[in-house]
Order: C-alpha cells, then sequence, then structure tokens
C-alpha cells in the first residue's frame, strides 16, 4: 500500500475532509479498501476483545495489525508503570529492524510532565525526529536512533474512557501506556486516517484494558471466594472426617461394650421413659430364647408377660422416678424354665434431674436361692424336730421338780434345776432361730395394722414384769398416744427382747425404761434403757449380728441365745425402721429403734 | 364338775407319757392315748372323750386328715379339737382357723400348764 502523504490533527475535521480530497478513481478506491481494511482491522480488534478478553492476545493481535495495515516498520505497545519507568509489552517489527520488545526504560525516557500530557489525551505524529520543527531533544534522538526510528506516532492508552469504570479508581482519564508506530527506513508524514485508527485502537485497547482488569478484579473475587469456598470446603471435610473418626472411635467403643455386656452371663439392658428395650445384651436371648430384634424396641411387659411385669410394675416405676431399685424376682426362661433373679435399676438422669430410663441388670440367683431355700427348710426341719423331744424334756423335768414322783435330795435338785433351765434355754434357743429364719427368709410378713404405741408399750412391760421382779428391777415405762402401722406381735416382741436384755444386765435396784418420743421427721423413737454395765463402744454395732455378745461367759450366764438383738434389727427393718446402741461404760446402755408413722 | 376325759394323739410315746402325767398330776382328769390317727378315730368312736388333743405331724394319717375323718363321722364331729404342733406360723395357724379347730398348742409346752390351756381354750 502506498504512503498517504496527508495530515490533519483533527478528527472530525479530517472525517469531514476525506471524500473531497479523494475524487480520483484509483485514489477513491484505495480510501475505500483503506477504509474497508480500518472498519475490518477495528471490527476484528473489536471482535477480539469481546471473545477471548485475554489482554495479550489483544495487545498483540493489534500491534500486528497496526503494522500490517499502517505498512508500519515497527508497533509497539509501551506500558508505563506507577514508578515512571516502562517497557515495551507487545510488538511487531520487521525482521530487519531491533527489537524494542521487553525492554526497560528508565523514567527519563518518559517524564512525568510528558506522561501527564498524554494523561489528557495528547497525541503525536512525527514525521521526522530528526527535524528541527518537531521540537525533540537530541539525547532522545540519539535514544531512538538506536533503533532506527525515523518517524514515529504516538498515541496515549487511557483507561476509563467509556462506562467500564471501576469503582475502586477514582481518575476517569489515567495513562496506562502508549500505542507507538515507528516507521524506519525514513521519514514519513503521518496521515489523519492512520492516526484516528492509532487513537480508535488504542481507546479499544483501553475498554480491553478496562474489562481484562473487571476481569481481573472478578477472577480475583472469584478467586478469593473460591479461596473461602476451599475453606469452608475443608473444613466442612475435616469435620466430616472428625464425624467420621468419632463416629468410628464411638462405633468401636460401640462394639467393645456390645463384646464385654455380651460376654457376661447377666442379663444387660437400657429401658426407655415409656418403659420400651432399647439395649439388650445378648443374654437376653440365650435366656428368652426371643431375637434381640424382637426384643430390643419392644416394651417390657410384652417381653416378660403380665404375670411376671405385675411383679416388675412397681419397680420399674420407682427406677423412672429416679431410685436406684434392687429386687428379687421369678421369672420364667425359654421351655417355661424357671429363674430366680435378683434385679437392679439404676435411673438415667440428665443434667436436668429429668429420667430418661434406666439401666436393668438382672442376674441369675437361682443356686443360691435353692441353697438358701435347702438352709430354711433345714432349719426349719431341724428346729421343728427339736421340739417335740424338747416337750418331752421340758415336761419330764417340771414334772420332777414338783416333787409328786418322789422327791429328791438338795444337790439333786439342783442338777435337776440346772437340766430346766437349760431346757427352757433350748426352747428359747430353737424359737429364735426359727423366728430369725422365718424373718429372713421373707416366710412371714409383717401384718401391720393400725395400733397405738402405748398398748404396745404397756403389753411389753406387763410380759417382761415377772422377770424384772425376779431380778428385782425395776421396770418404768412412759407410754405416747399415738397410732403407727406395725405388726403389733412383732414389735411387742423386739421390745420384750431388749427389755429382757436390759433386765439381764441390770444390777439388783436397777431401774430400766421404756420410752417413746414422736420425733419431727415423721418417725417415733422407742428406747430401753438400763443402768447396767454398759457396752464398748467397739461392740456396739456388732452386737446385732447373731451370736455376738459383749462376752461370750455373758451367754452363759445370762442365760441368752445370741438371736435376740438380731430378731430385733431384722423385725425393725421390715418396719422400714432403724435400731442402734448408744452406751456409757458402767453408766448403761440405751437401745433405741425408729417405726414410720403411718407409713403405709 | 365332772371328770373330764381327754384323748391323746401322738406318734411320740415320751409325749403320750408326759402329756399323761402333766394332766393327771394338776386335774383330776382321765387321759387316754392313741399312738395313730386310725386309733385316735376308733378310741374317740368308743370313748366319746370331752376333748382331743391332736398332733399334727405323723406319719400315715396326719393330724388334718385325722382331724377331718372326725369332723365327717356324726358321733366324732362334736368333740372339740386341739392341734398340737411344732410349727407355729401363722400361715398355719389360719389353716387351722378355716378347719374350725378349738385350738392350737404349740410344741415345746409344758405337759403341766396343759389342763390350764384346754380349759380356757375350751370354755371349761
Amino acid at each position: 500500500m502506498p504512503k498517504n502523504k496527508r495530515s490533519k490533527s483533527n478528527k472530525k475535521k479530517q472525517k469531514n475532509a476525506v471524500k473531497p480530497l479523494f475524487s480520483f478513481k484509483n485514489h477513491e478506491q484505495a480510501e475505500l479498501f483503506r477504509q474497508r481494511q480500518w472498519v475490518k482491522l477495528f471490527a476484528e480488534v473489536t471482535f477480539k476483545i469481546r471473545q477471548h478478553l485475554k489482554f495479550k492476545e489483544i495487545l498483540n493481535a493489534t500491534v500486528t495489525e497496526v503494522q500490517r495495515i499502517l505498512q508500519a516498520d515497527r508497533v509497539l505497545i509501551y506500558q508505563i508503570f506507577p514508578d515512571g519507568t516502562g517497557r515495551a509489552i507487545s510488538e511487531s517489527v520487521l525482521p530487519n529492524y531491533p527489537k524494542i520488545l521487553d525492554l526497560e526504560f528508565p523514567e527519563e525516557v518518559f517524564p512525568t510532565e510528558y506522561q501527564q500530557l498524554y494523561a489528557i489525551g495528547r497525541v503525536r505524529a512525527i514525521a521526522d525526529v530528526s527535524a528541527r520543527q518537531e521540537g525533540l531533544s537530541e539525547c532522545l534522538i540519539e535514544f531512538v536512533h538506536q533503533f532506527n526510528i525515523k518517524a514515529k506516532m504516538i498515541v496515549p492508552i487511557l483507561q476509563n474512557l467509556n462506562s467500564h469504570q471501576q469503582n475502586e479508581i477514582s481518575s476517569p482519564n489515567q495513562l496506562w501506556g502508549l500505542l507507538i508506530a515507528h516507521h524506519c527506513d525514513r521519514p514519513y508524514k503521518w496521515l489523519d486516517f492512520e492516526l484516528e485508527l492509532m487513537q480508535q485502537l488504542a481507546d479499544q485497547i483501553g475498554i480491553a484494558l478496562s474489562q481484562a482488569q473487571f476481569l481481573e478484579h472478578l477472577e480475583e473475587i472469584v478467586e478469593v471466594r473460591t479461596a473461602e469456598l476451599q475453606e469452608v470446603n475443608h473444613n466442612l471435610q475435616q469435620e466430616i472426617n472428625d464425624r467420621k473418626q468419632a463416629e468410628t472411635a464411638l462405633r468401636q467403643s460401640e462394639e467393645q461394650l456390645r463384646l464385654i455386656t455380651n460376654a457376661l452371663p447377666v442379663l444387660i439392658s437400657y429401658v426407655d421413659e415409656n418403659q420400651y428395650y432399647r439395649f439388650n445384651n445378648k443374654a437376653y436371648e440365650d435366656w428368652l430364647g426371643k431375637s434381640l430384634s424382637e426384643i430390643c424396641g419392644s416394651d417390657i411387659k410384652s417381653v416378660w408377660g403380665n404375670d411376671c411385669y405385675s411383679r416388675m410394675q412397681s419397680h420399674v416405676k420407682l427406677a423412672l422416678l429416679g431410685q436406684t431399685i434392687t429386687y428379687e424376682n421369678e421369672i420364667l426362661l425359654k421351655h417355661g424354665l424357671p429363674c430366680s433373679v435378683n434385679v437392679t435399676y439404676i435411673p438415667d438422669v440428665d443434667e436436668h434431674k429429668n429420667v430418661k430410663g434406666f439401666f436393668s441388670l438382672t442376674t441369675d440367683i437361682s443356686d443360691r436361692k435353692a441353697i438358701e431355700r435347702m438352709k430354711d427348710e433345714f432349719i426349719s426341719v431341724v428346729s421343728h424336730e427339736l421340739r417335740t423331744p424338747l416337750t418331752s424334756m421340758h415336761s419330764a423335768l417340771k414334772i420332777l421338780a414338783t416333787g409328786k414322783l418322789g422327791s429328791l435330795s438338795k444337790d439333786g435338785q439342783q442338777i435337776l434345776e440346772i437340766a430346766d433351765d437349760n431346757t427352757e434355754r433350748l426352747v428359747r434357743l430353737v424359737n429364735n432361730v426359727l423366728d430369725l429364719q422365718r424373718i429372713e427368709s421373707g416366710e412371714v410378713k409383717m401384718e401391720k395394722q393400725i395400733c397405738n404405741i402405748s398398748t404396745l408399750m404397756i403389753q411389753a412391760t406387763e410380759t417382761m414384769q415377772p422377770m424384772a421382779q425376779h431380778h428385782g428391777v425395776v421396770l418404768v415405762v412412759e407410754p405416747i398416744d399415738m397410732n403407727i402401722l406395725v405388726d403389733s406381735d412383732y414389735i411387742v416382741q423386739a421390745l420384750t427382747n431388749l427389755i429382757s436384755n436390759a433386765i439381764k444386765f441390770s444390777a439388783v435396784n436397777g431401774k430400766v425404761w421404756l420410752t417413746a418420743e414422736n420425733r419431727p421427721n415423721v418417725e417415733v423413737l422407742l428406747s430401753v434403757c438400763d443402768e447396767g454395765q454398759g457396752i464398748p463402744s467397739d461392740k456396739l454395732e456388732s452386737i446385732f449380728e447373731r451370736f455376738q455378745q459383749v462376752d461370750s461367759s455373758d451367754s452363759r450366764r445370762k442365760g441368752g441365745t445370741g438371736l435376740g438383738l438380731t430378731i430385733c434389727r431384722n423385725i425393725v427393718e421390715q418396719h422400714e425402721g432403724k435400731i442402734w446402741a448408744e452406751s456409757t461404760l458402767g453408766k448403761g446402755s440405751t437401745f433405741s429403734f425408729t417405726l414410720p408413722l403411718l407409713n403405709v | 364338775m365332772p371328770i373330764k376325759r381327754i384323748l391323746i394323739v401322738d406318734d411320740e410315746e415320751s409325749i403320750q407319757t408326759v402329756v399323761q402325767f402333766g394332766i393327771q398330776m394338776v386335774v383330776d382328769w382321765q387321759v387316754l392315748v392313741a399312738s395313730s390317727g386310725m386309733q385316735g378315730i376308733k378310741t374317740a368312736c368308743d370313748q366319746k372323750p370331752d376333748a382331743i388333743l391332736l398332733d399334727v405331724m405323723m406319719p400315715d394319717m396326719d393330724g388334718i386328715a385325722t382331724f377331718k375323718a372326725l369332723q365327717s363321722d356324726p358321733q366324732t364331729a362334736q368333740i372339740p379339737v386341739i392341734f398340737l404342733t411344732a410349727k407355729a406360723q401363722t400361715s398355719e395357724r389360719r389353716q387351722f382357723n378355716d378347719l374350725r379347730v378349738s385350738g392350737v398348742i404349740t410344741k415345746p409346752f409344758n405337759s403341766l400348764d396343759l389342763p390350764d390351756l384346754i380349759t380356757k381354750m375350751l370354755d371349761w
């Protein structure tokens, strides 16, 4: 393409002037061709801006196309950095000229004052860099000669020339760089059209730049968001991993727990507040012959049946009220085998003191029960069998003692008395052993009725009056008028046992008191107090154990059985009361027990 | 008061003896003895005693069976029966009460006390 020798600085003037100036046909055609090229180039660059949004590509395409269309020897894009230095970042240059691409230029090459001029839209079209009228300094002329530059055109690339403004940037016309065209073979008079093309493309680069920055900004945001999301993702993943680990640990611990509970020959379960099984160990399957899936999730009533449940119900209710309960029950195993069990319910109470359910532990005590039954039966049989010969001995000795069958010598009577006393003692012993066995085995149930304490106290005192008189002991009773719910026979038995002990250990003319006191915590306190020798403090508890006496010689001397206090304790405990002894050595002892007031 | 006639039914000979001795030492009653339930029923039919002291635990025919047999026979149904037992549980006492026995005396007892106990139980 021939080089056009026309130039105008004003774009509008140039546009208006184009048509009348090129009236010749070849000129007209050339102009039309250039116009088309211009439109095409412009369209291409615009297309690339819209299509790729890749700034570097746009720059490269721009310099290549401009160089081609302008037939320039070199077209480059020079970027200016904030410190005033600059660098050619894109270049299209004919092979026989030196490359400027990627060369760094110091600030002196393009001082700030020049930058400011370009920032407000200055363009330069220099036909001959050496020509004096162009006003280039000698040093610059020398500088440009390094790159064989004869003619040059410079247009600014400004940011924010259009609507692609970014909020962060306050200045609307910031100089980003320069679009520069060179002719290196000779000076050249730039055409207005060429200048306009350069300006238009510089504008497009500005737009591309804004878009690229906008994109970069978007990408930055996306990057930040992506990083945030990745962080969140990572945290989530970490949490998932943590939970998985916790789950695994939990599963392992559950498995371990199940392994342990399954290995134990006891029933272990968890029952919820609605009396449904939530956990059962394998023993349930083995004992009941039902599958665990059948048991777990079912209510205890359906698992055990109405009959068995009726014996469990009250304990279950207490457990669900927050009480730890232990009781014995008779259950039926698979194939209808009966089994005695000891059952413990431990309530599951949360931090707000709500009962969520209870843990249940059931152990087979059939063997123990069988032994207990054997023991009870043995004691019972022995005691009963002892009674018949005792009756004969007792009666025979009493008959002999009447003297009606012939009188005995004084020594003979003494020996007979020993036999009689010890027979009586044996009778008491047998009676006590049997009493204790019955109470302990639960064979006898306390038949509680409402009675007046004073009646019981007087009854016990009257029973013991002959013994007191015999021992020369004064029996003092201070009854109170109050109703209690007790088995009167057994309470009288407990009182007479205590009074009997007190008399036995009192000196002649000693006093024994039977007193009662209404205690504020809804119970009555009954006490038997003596002025006897007292009990050492280390024996105060053990004397309630069977056959435990303060001094083993006491037993023989006082004719005791060693079971009286044990029977008392059993009777009192069957009434949900407490019994204890207090004593001062040489001063006397007090045996006291409590009974709940009208506790049904 | 006419002389009372008491029948003691117990398989233990020593009990028979001490009961006989004990009663007769205290009061002027006649004491009849029988060593088994069957023998006791026969003696009761023959002699019509004023009261029967019946041991509960006897081999072959125990006291309860003997009592039921006595009750079922119009000849003996009216004779008051007092059980002698080594078992003194409440449940057993109730069982005896249900049988409408006249009383229960628990072993071991002192046979010298028997006349007094019997008199009280039978309102003599």
